[in-house]
């Protein structure tokens, strides 16, 4: 009989297999990524209009955005603070422009807008409640505004063929993207570029960066908005659907917040141009946003009692300017302006936007000169 | 050799001590509410601790979502690294090693009795926040329509208890890999308490990082990174992705600790 060889495991070998299951663990993540990503020779003027007209398309995902914009905001302003600040995880699923879900997952919770065509419900998990509107002529920045889809279309919308230029392609959720940059012409915007990457085959952005600053800034694009997961293909009817819980309260509300209630009752009426910017809002309102693309503002007036703390929160914010009849303060591509001081009894105007401070103070001049409207 | 470590942590004292620490905080939170009638605040406090005086059968998993951040990985760090240290400081590694069992399977069975331990403790939390949940919070009229999904649809009882299952076995997974990294440290030192220490000042450290935007590069590789995830089971429809990358992420550490623990305890020069 011959013998066995017996083999004993030295340190070093034991070690070694230590070290191939790190090796292992490290190589499934990283592998995909050494992929080669495929580009095709689509220019850019077939991009640009592809993104246009990918308003319905049906797709669903999970998306991620990041913002580093940082204005001391509070609650008066819904969302707006959190949302351009930090990072925030989306679900949607979109058939079109007029039936889509977005849910905004949080860690305890979830605070969700169903879109069924004039009618928007907005629920929230940890108050249990989900409140009914009617979409208004005006209303603040929302979750869904930064889905990568709608933040593409809306910075593109004034973009020339001129004013882009092809990029190399990149893989976004697992699909080779072609990408675009909107370089917009010098002027009065705080954007420099816009970088978006576009699902070849529907035209839908995948992902979207908003830089205040030229490609080579090391603090990084000011907005991000990326699917890292996507399927671009209709959505099913429950879907897009609200199938309350007994356990939800609903209610109807007559306003969503506060600019769409300064803009039915606040007493003024917009002009239709101010400062040059052409006004977007249709009606006789008193808020509205102004301007296209990435030259765009917001005109909201406020009383006294909603103005005081948030002229409190902005005099904290990182080189605000203040003066006799306004407070200016920028973060990155946004600048938010708000006119008059402490315990004015008159209307205040909030104006914020991605526009140079210089623009806003000259918008503020033309708002203070608004003659008040008794009747509305 | 599993049975006799089972043996010994079943008839310990001071497991069935700890068992009941981590048990009495969750109990109290919900004697607590169910007193006085006071959630927190909206995206305040633990996860579903907002539902539970609508929902009592949600009490589970708020219960979970308590202990889960701190108090669980302290008791299991205390466990698994007793596992060799201990013998070691009392003296009785070399005895135990003086029996005809390898060095692996010593370990296997040091983990399999800490993966007893992790899911007594977790269904002894379960049980206990469900019966104290039904006995005392919650309404009934709104409980028997079905749970509120976090998304804010109808779970039916069947789709509640199944993920409420699957939330549990994901907690314990999540505590497997705490139980190795507390495994590999206790092959390392000598002494029980500094394994544990060091076990703690790792998912420490680790919630730490998370909170910071500097370390987003390596967040998704952090090891307390995912173990919130159990309330996407929870949404409608469920959201996977957190949960498979948490999974794998525990598992990937089980592998690398473990395999460390191994190479590093089968090569000590055993004195103790």
């Amino acid at each position: 009989m011959r013998p066995r060889t017996v083999w004993a495991m030295t340190p070093r070998s034991r070690w070694s297999v230590v070290a191939g299951v790190v090796l292992a663990v490290v190589a499934v993540p990283l592998a995909p990524r050494l992929l080669p990503v495929g580009d095709t020779d689509v220019t850019a003027a077939v991009l640009l209009d592809a993104v246009r007209g990918s308003a319905d398309v049906g797709h669903s995902g999970y998306v991620e955005t990041r913002g580093a914009v940082q204005l001391p905001v509070g609650d008066d302003l819904g969302d707006v603070g959190e949302l351009l600040a930090g990072t925030t995880r989306l679900r949607v699923w979109w058939q079109d422009e007029d039936a889509w879900r977005v849910d905004r997952l949080l860690v305890a919770g979830e605070k969700d807008l169903v879109h069924d065509g004039p009618v928007t419900v907005a629920y929230d998990y940890e108050d249990a409640k989900a409140v009914v509107t009617e979409d208004p002529a005006i209303r603040l920045p929302r979750a869904s505004d930064l889905l990568p889809p709608v933040l593409g279309r809306a910075v593109l919308e004034d973009a020339a063929d001129t004013d882009v230029r092809r990029l190399g392609p990149r893989r976004v959720a697992g699909v080779d993207a072609p990408g675009l940059r909107y370089t917009p012409p010098a002027g009065r915007s705080t954007v420099d570029h816009v970088d978006v990457w576009v699902e070849p085959g529907s035209g839908l952005p995948l992902r979207v960066e908003v830089w205040d600053a030229g490609a080579d800034d090391p603090a990084g694009p000011d907005v991000v908005s990326t699917f890292d997961d996507v399927e671009v293909a209709r959505p099913a009817d429950d879907r897009v659907g609200f199938p309350a819980s007994r356990g939800v309260e609903v209610e109807r509300a007559d306003t969503l917040d506060v600019a769409d209630a300064a803009g039915r009752y606040a007493p003024f009426v917009l002009p239709r141009r101010l400062a040059g910017f052409a006004r977007r809002t249709e009606g006789e309102v008193a808020a509205a946003t102004f301007g296209s693309g990435v030259s765009r503002f917001l005109a909201v007036p406020l009383r006294s009692r909603e103005a005081d703390p948030l002229r409190r929160q902005l005099r904290a914010a990182p080189g605000v300017v203040t003066g006799d009849y306004r407070t200016v303060a920028r973060s990155g591509v946004l600048t938010v302006l708000l006119t008059g001081a402490d315990r004015d009894p008159g209307a205040a105007w909030l104006v914020a936007g991605t526009l140079s401070p210089d623009t806003l103070e000259d918008v503020a001049r033309a708002l203070l000169v608004l003659p008040y409207v008794d009747q509305r | 050799m599993i049975a006799v470590e089972l043996r010994k942590l079943l008839r310990s004292r001071r497991t069935w001590a700890t068992i009941l620490l981590v048990d009495a905080l969750p109990t109290l939170v919900g004697v607590l509410l169910a007193v006085t009638d006071l959630g927190p605040r909206p995206g305040e406090g633990p996860a579903f601790l907002s539902a539970v005086l609508t929902d009592g059968t949600l009490f589970p998993l708020a219960a979970l979502a308590i202990v889960l951040p701190l108090f669980l990985p302290i008791a299991v760090a205390i466990t698994a690294g007793e596992a060799v240290a201990g013998e070691a400081a009392a003296g009785t590694l070399r005895y135990v090693l003086v029996r005809p069992v390898s060095r692996l399977r010593f370990l296997v069975a040091k983990l399999a009795s800490v993966l007893v331990f992790v899911v007594l403790t977790v269904l002894v939390v379960a049980v206990t926040a469900y019966v104290l949940g039904v006995l005392l919070l919650g309404d009934q009229s709104v409980t028997t329509a079905g749970t509120t999904s976090v998304s804010g649809s109808s779970l039916s009882t069947p789709e509640l208890v199944g993920r409420t299952f699957l939330a549990l076995g994901y907690a314990i997974l999540c505590m497997l890999g705490v139980a190795t990294i507390a495994l590999f440290l206790s092959t390392c030192v000598a002494s029980p308490l500094g394994a544990a220490l060091g076990t703690m000042a790792v998912f420490v450290g680790s919630a730490l990082l998370l909170t910071l935007d500097a370390s987003d590069a390596v967040r998704d590789y952090l090891p307390t990174r995912y173990w919130l995830a159990f309330v996407d089971l929870f949404r409608d429809p469920i959201l996977w992705r957190d949960l498979q990358a948490g999974v794998l992420l525990q598992v990937a550490y089980v592998a690398v600790f473990f395999a460390a623990a191994w190479a590093n305890f089968a090569t000590k020069d055993v004195a103790d």
